[in-house]
Parts: structure tokens; sequence; C-alpha cells
């Protein structure tokens, strides 16, 4: 990034491409959930679809605009789209805006807070490995990171409820609060230490393990040697140089891991019944309920991609050198 | 004259060899998750000479029975015995697990050698396309395909699985095929009028299994998670079908009666498979450098 006129062309092709990515995004998600065979009129009208003449569900389907062929349908989405206005959620009859909002909140403590607490752990434990590289402190660790990405969150989720809620009876099981207790923080807090202590257990020691891999990649490089025969301590040459030169990657996991802790995320709230985005897009996906469903999908698409892109320009600025890509690609980080 | 003579005439020490440098713990192969392995699946596979109940019987008098002799591992709310469903069930799961597996191998490996030796703009474009897909939570795709394709069968459910996980295997593909395209013998193979598949079965191929062997085998662990986990949620397998996602999918309501053996046994099953199976994929993994730390 020389002049100015570069910059704005870097960021230009940036943006360029993140739109891009969220039409197609929108429309593949469009087309797919219009194909799915589940019929919103069950979600509209309840059970009382079964009652209903032919004429009447003719009529219904008209008056929601499901007769005309996916492109219109899409068109006019669209349209609305640019104005702000997502349809109505066949489900809860009212703006699929208003209900979301409603339950976001429920999901970015849970998330946002899980996924700052993640990483924080993660470089902790990745950082403690590394410093005791195959001593007993180590080996336990990363065979803690082998069995803790091994168990299901569901299931985990499960055996929580199963210890601290039916047989001990310290927490409650689900909900984001007891009945007409929405502004009491105490007991939301309450409501929130089962759900994200599963996240908490589940997720750290697998990047831990990552960065742990990374850094001793580091520590064997010519450099660290130079630093130390000018008597450098150990802590010094770890965290000044060594993590230094990490960082770039720890960025791109941070960034590429958003869907995965999302979907986890997304996973624990439903067998915990938290009312957030993750209850209300598994949902809307089994009821067929389109609007919200596009809206929640693209929410959470326009999230991961714009995290992404971050990412890589982040990289982009400490290291010119590297293309993110090249993390990205890197086959232990994909295999998550 | 000897070499040693010949060296103190020239005025050279003969000098000391060093010694090999003390040797890292090598990588041992995981016998121990093996031999698990091919313990359960052997199980798994030969039901019939374990089980010692009708794992599809509802036997109504003794639902939820605790673990016992007579119910090795207890029955579930339903009254079916759970000794017999898991080896029973078990051959569904790891079904699943290689199927939708084998499924992903197939596409990700002739997507990404296709994207791999494209002009640059296809591949760009097929490479922005795995990228809005890797956008999409893995979970909700699976929802939505399973739903066009109608109620959930063991067969559909693994197609499903297999479609929406090869995208991180394709982009690995990908990367080493763009490396190896321009190898004379990829370029001598093209000239003599070797096809595509040729190309790709007899030069590409051989050149890449190591680099993806490790994410295919944890491909079989995120498929056995994945049906699981459907099944769980009530949007995978029915009840009537028998595998260790659908038998915890039955969990929830014996929580309220502190039937903890319908929660934890299939899962501990399942945690323990997973485990086997990861031990076996580190086995493949790219060994980082062992070199000796500076630190």
């Amino acid at each position: 990034m020389i002049n100015h006129k570069s910059k704005l062309r870097y960021y230009g092709t940036k943006l360029l491409i993140f739109l891009l990515s969220v039409f197609l995004l929108s429309v593949l998600v469009f087309y797919i959930s219009r194909l799915a065979p589940g019929d919103p009129l069950l979600s509209y009208y309840g059970d009382r679809v079964e009652k209903m003449s032919v004429a009447e569900k003719e009529w219904a389907r008209d008056k929601l605009g499901l007769n005309d062929p996916i492109y219109v349908q899409y068109g006019r989405w669209l349209q609305g789209a640019f104005h702000g206005d997502f349809g109505i959620s066949f489900k809860y009859k009212q703006n699929v805006m208003e209900v979301i909002s409603l339950r976001l909140g429920n999901t970015l403590i849970l998330g946002g807070i899980g996924y700052i607490l993640i990483f924080v752990l993660a470089l902790g434990l990745g950082i403690l490995c590394a410093w005791y590289e195959d001593k007993w402190v180590d080996r336990v660790l990363c065979r803690f990171g082998t069995l803790s990405c091994c168990i299901p969150e569901f299931w985990f989720s499960m055996i929580m409820i199963l210890i601290f809620c039916v047989t001990l009876h310290w927490l409650p099981s689900s909900g984001a609060y007891s009945f007409g207790q929405a502004g009491n923080i105490p007991d939301r807090i309450r409501h929130l230490i089962l759900p994200m202590s599963v996240v908490l257990l589940n997720h750290p020691w697998y990047y831990g393990y990552m960065i742990r891999n990374k850094l001793m990649e580091e520590m064997r490089a010519d450099y660290v040697m130079l630093a130390k025969a000018k008597g450098q301590s150990k802590a010094t040459i770890l965290f000044k140089h060594c993590l230094r030169n990490v960082f770039p990657s720890y960025i791109s996991l941070m960034a590429i891991s958003v869907p995965h802790v999302l979907g986890g995320t997304y996973i624990v709230e439903t067998v915990f019944s938290y009312p957030g985005i993750g209850t209300l897009s598994y949902e809307s996906a089994r009821f067929a309920d389109y609007n919200m469903l596009m809206v929640l999908c693209m929410l959470t698409g326009i999230m991961v991609i714009f995290c992404n892109m971050l990412g890589q320009i982040i990289n982009e600025r400490i290291d010119p050198r590297i293309r993110a890509n090249e993390v990205l690609e890197s086959s232990e980080v994909s295999s998550l | 004259m000897t070499d040693e003579e010949l060296f103190t005439v020239v005025g050279i020490l003969p000098q000391e060899e060093a010694a090999p440098p003390p040797q890292k713990r090598r990588r041992e192969l995981p016998i121990i998750s093996m031999v698990l392995l091919a313990a359960i699946t052997f199980l798994c596979l030969f039901a019939e000479l374990v089980m010692t109940k009708d794992p599809t019987y509802l036997d109504l008098a003794n639902f939820s029975h605790a673990p016992s002799r007579e119910f090795l591992f207890g029955t579930d709310t339903l009254g079916r015995d759970i000794f017999s469903c898991i080896w029973y069930g078990g051959r569904i799961s790891l079904f699943i697990g290689f199927v939708s597996t084998a499924v992903s191998t197939v596409i990700a490996v002739v997507y990404g050698s296709v994207s791999g030796m494209a002009p640059q703009w296809l591949d760009s474009l097929l490479m922005r396309l795995t990228e809005v897909m890797l956008s999409i939570p893995e979970l909700l795709l699976i929802i939505f395909i399973q739903a066009i394709l109608g109620p959930a069968n063991v067969l559909s459910i693994s197609l499903v699985i297999g479609l929406t996980s090869w995208l991180s295997i394709a982009k690995v593909v990908r990367t080493e095929v763009r490396q190896l395209r321009q190898a004379e013998y990829v370029v001598a193979s093209h000239v003599m009028g070797g096809g595509f598949f040729h190309v790709l079965r007899r030069h590409l191929a051989p050149n890449f299994v190591a680099s993806i062997m490790f994410m295919v085998v944890m491909n079989i662990r995120g498929a056995i998670v994945a049906e699981s986990t459907l099944s769980f949620m009530g949007m995978g397998l029915p009840l009537e079908v028998i595998s260790w996602g659908s038998m915890l999918s039955l969990a929830e309501k014996a929580l309220t009666t502190k039937a903890w053996w319908i929660v934890v046994i299939p899962g501990a099953f399942l945690v323990c498979l997973l485990m086997c199976v990861t031990n076996v994929g580190n086995y493949f993994r790219k060994s980082i450098s062992r070199k000796e730390s500076h630190l």
C-alpha cells in the first residue's frame, strides 16, 4: 500500500468480493430453502391447515406470494431487503427483524463472550504446552485436547444437565432467565453458567493445540538460537520473538473458526432451550419459516464472510508477505 | 597404508565422527486404538452373535430398567435392550461414517483437481463458491439438503453428510494440484493424450493422497458426530432405525426420570469410537519437525 489510490483500490476490491459473496449466498440459501418440501402454510396456520380446503390453501399461498416462480420471489425479497423489509415470520406473524432482535442479544452474550474466552484460554494453553514441551503438563493437556474434540457438544450438554440439574439441583437446565425475571442479572448469569461451560470446555483445547504446534515450529528457527546466544531468557524469546511470529496465524485461526464456534453455540442453545438465534434457526428450518430462515442464514453468513475478510486484511497489514489463504489452506487448520 | 596413517603423514588429525543425535520418540502405531476400533467394528458387524435380546423388541413391561443381569446396560424408555442396541446400532453409525466419507472424498478430489487444473478465472470462481458454502454452518446446510431429499433414511443421510463435508479437503487437493500441474510428467501425460481422469488417477492422486489422508480419516469422525447430532435433534434417523444417534434422542426424556444409563452408555461408546478414529487419524498427520528445540 504505497499511496492513497492503491489503498482505495485494495479496499474496493475487498468490498466487491464481499458483496459478491453475500449475493451468491443469498441466492443459494433462497433457492435451497424454497426447493425444500416443507410446507410454510403449516407454520403459518398451525394445525388449522388440516381443515382448510384446497381453494383456501391456494388463496393463502397466493396471498403469501408462494405461487410465483422462485426468481420472481427472490426479486421481491431483494427489493424488500434494500428497503429494510425482510418480510414477516410465518410462525410468529411478526416482522422477522423484531423477532430476531429480541433474541440476538442472548446469542451475542453466549457466543461473543464465549468466543473471546475461548481464544484467551487457547492462547494460554498453547503457550503453556509449548513452554513445557514433552513434559507431563504438555502431554496431559494434549490428551485432554484430543478427548474434548471427540465429545459431541450435545452429549456433553446432556451430561452437564444430568450432573448439575437432575442430580445435584444446583443450576437451571433451560432458558435464559426464570419466568418474569428478565431484568434480574444474577438469575441470568445462573442460566448462563452451564451453556457457557460447555462452550468453554469443548473448544479451547483444539485451538490451543494448534498454537502449540505453531510455537514449536518457531522455537526451532535459527533466530531463536541467535537470541539465546545473546543471552536472552527463555521467557523473553518465547514472548517477544516467537509469539509475535505466531500472531498472524492466530488471527487467521480466529477468523476461520467463527462458523465452527457459532455452529457449536447453536447446538448448545438448542439443547439448553436457550432463546437465541440458534434455537430460532433450528425452528425455522424445521417448520419452513422461509423469511426467518433467510435472514438468519444471511446474518450468520455475512458475519462469517466479514470475519474471514477482516482476518485477511489484518494479516496483510501485519505482514504483507503472508497471503492469508496459505494459512487457511494448511490442512491442520481446515480440518476443524 | 591405512587411512589413519595417511592422515598422520599429511598432518590432519583423524576426526571422531559425531555421535548420531539422540533419537526422539518415534511416532508409534496407535496399537490400543486400532485394536479397540477393530473390536468395536467386529462386534458391530457380527452383532447377531453378541446380542442377548432382539434390539427392536419393545419390552413394555421393562421400560427404563436400570442395568441388571438380564439387561446388561439397562433398557431405554421404549423398553429396548440397550446392550443389544449398541451393537446393532453401531453398525449403522459406522456405515454412515464410511459411506459419507467415501462420497465426500470423491467429490473433493474431483472438484479440487478441476479447480487446480482450471484456468485462473474458473479457479477463483470455484474457490469463491467453496468459501461461500463454508460460511453457512454445516449443520444448517445438512438440514436444508435433508429437507429437499425428504424423510431421512440411512443412505440419504450419509449422502447428505457426504455432500456437505467435502469443502476443506477440496481446498487442500486444489493447492496440491496447483503445485503439481506444471510438473514434467503431468505435462508429458497431457501431451501424449491422457485425459483428465487418467492424469488424475495415475499422476496427481498418488502425490496428494498423503496430504489428505488425515483429513479423510477425520471426516469419518465428523460424519458420525453429524449423524448423531442430527438424530438427537430429531432431524436425522427416526427412532425405529437404531443408531447411536437415534438412541441418544431418547436422552432428553430419560433425563426427567434420572435414567442415566440411557444417556451415558451410548454416548460413552460414541466417544470411545471417535477417540480411536482420531488417534488413527493422527498417525497419518504430517509430522511436525522433530528437530531438537532451540529453546
